[in-house]
């Protein structure tokens, strides 16, 4: 384990594979499986990614069962779709490789590619 | 007065005309760190020359000329309203100047802030949906669209996404990752900031929106150069085709393939780089940029002092 942060990412993959509501004694025991791991540093992370707005909780009974907010997919498709597009900070995320090249200028430039002399490579 | 005048019209000028005389002919293709400077020069240049202009208006000659003593004197009684009598004129001129660094430090802040956000919450999500490849020294993000680029910061990371890795032969992803690390190297992220601070402050006014666009296009070239250093500019030629083709509409940049173009065309077809008399060349616009209007400014005081001190000597 490297830090919080895969601590983060364990429990989420967790709770995406679940697809249903679960305690912090639940993710606890599934991930004690792997690991050694204290509830107390579930409980912590858990309630963060809370706090980050990644997982929704309700009380039931004394403890909270927590979920997922949105799938993975749904999550990247946002993150991708706030970074990639043109109204992107470009101070916050440097974003490149994202010109746009019509179908003639991606042609003749496969085909430059093609011809470029192999003795100049490099 | 003249000195305020002058230094009023070089800014105008500078606003004005300066960004088309840059933008003329490809030298800043052949030497695209060189024109990051003189596009940064350029604006640093024409807001300083404002707010010189301000000061020469309202601090007279005369003050300087009797020794720092006077000048800083001077300042004193400018500052605590005292003794020099300030015409409304010159009030005015020194308020312009307060408003003009004012607004550019507060632009740059909150360019800064919101960038600082918006990388926190970016990085957040990226440590809980992607995954560090140690082989690759980068994030790899589960995606079906083809894309590489870096996170700045104290912690900056590189990322590409799993399609990208798909289309790209091992040799090619390299020389992408390269590219990106050459802005997280150069610190690309806060010259966008300097450039953005300085079009969001002053907006409308082509030589402030015109360096935002180039320098966005010329960090771009030099993280190419950067990359080409250590890796066959084939491979990074091939990855821009690869890349910018085959994309979904929603990622479509309004600007067009423009600069893909130029980029795959200077990758294949390096041009010479630049001579040692146009670097120099350069260099000398860089240094008149930023000391001109500085030593504008200070003309009638160094004349009105040697006048002073040296009775026998009139220079201006």
């Amino acid at each position: 384990m490297r830090g919080l942060g895969d601590l983060e990412s364990a429990i989420m993959d967790r709770l995406w594979s679940y697809r249903k509501p679960a305690s912090v004694r639940d993710v606890l025991d599934d991930l004690r499986r792997d690991r050694e791991i204290a509830y107390t540093t579930v409980m912590t992370v858990m309630d963060k990614l809370h706090t980050k707005g990644l997982l929704r909780r309700k009380q039931v009974g004394r403890a909270y069962v927590y979920e997922t907010v949105a799938s993975k997919e749904a999550y990247t498709a946002e993150l991708m779709r706030a970074t990639l597009t043109s109204g992107g900070n470009r101070a916050a995320t440097l974003v490149h490789f994202l010109e746009r090249l019509t179908p003639e200028e991606a042609q003749a430039l496969e085909a430059a590619l093609r011809v470029y002399p192999l003795g100049e490579r490099g | 007065m003249i000195v305020a005048t002058v230094l009023v019209l070089y800014a105008i000028a500078a606003v004005g005309r300066l960004p088309r005389l840059l933008g003329r002919g490809t030298w800043a293709e052949r030497a695209p760190r060189l024109a990051i400077s003189i596009w940064l020069a350029a604006c640093v240049s024409a807001v300083a020359s404002v707010a010189l202009a301000a000061f020469a208006a309202a601090i007279p000659a005369s003050v300087v000329g009797h020794g720092l003593a006077a000048f800083f004197e001077a300042c004193a009684a400018l500052l605590s309203d005292g003794d020099l009598a300030l015409s409304p004129g010159a009030r005015a001129a020194l308020l312009g100047a307060v408003l003009v660094v004012a607004r550019v430090t507060h632009c740059g802040a909150a360019v800064l802030v919101r960038a600082r956000r918006e990388r926190r919450r970016h990085a957040d999500l990226l440590a809980v949906l992607g995954r560090h490849d140690g082989g690759l020294g980068a994030v790899v993000l589960e995606h079906d669209e083809a894309a590489a680029y870096c996170l700045p910061g104290r912690q900056g990371k590189t990322v590409i996404t799993t399609a990208a890795l798909e289309s790209l032969a091992p040799e090619q992803v390299a020389a992408v990752l390269a590219h990106e690390r050459a802005h997280l190297r150069g610190r690309h992220h806060l010259v966008l900031a300097a450039v953005e601070a300085f079009s969001v402050a002053f907006p409308r006014l082509p030589l402030f929106a015109r360096a935002r666009d180039e320098v966005a296009r010329l960090v771009e070239l030099l993280a190419d150069d950067v990359a080409a250093r250590h890796h066959p500019r084939i491979h990074l030629a091939a990855a821009l085709v690869r890349l910018a083709t085959g994309r979904t509409p929603a990622f479509m940049l309004g600007a067009g393939g423009e600069t893909a173009l130029m980029r795959v065309k200077r990758m294949l077809a390096p041009a010479v780089p630049l001579g040692r008399r146009e670097r120099l060349a350069g260099l000398a616009m860089v240094a008149l940029l930023l000391a001109g209007p500085a030593a504008v400014a200070a003309i009638p005081g160094v004349s009105s002092l040697l006048a002073h001190h040296c009775h026998t000597l009139s220079i201006f």
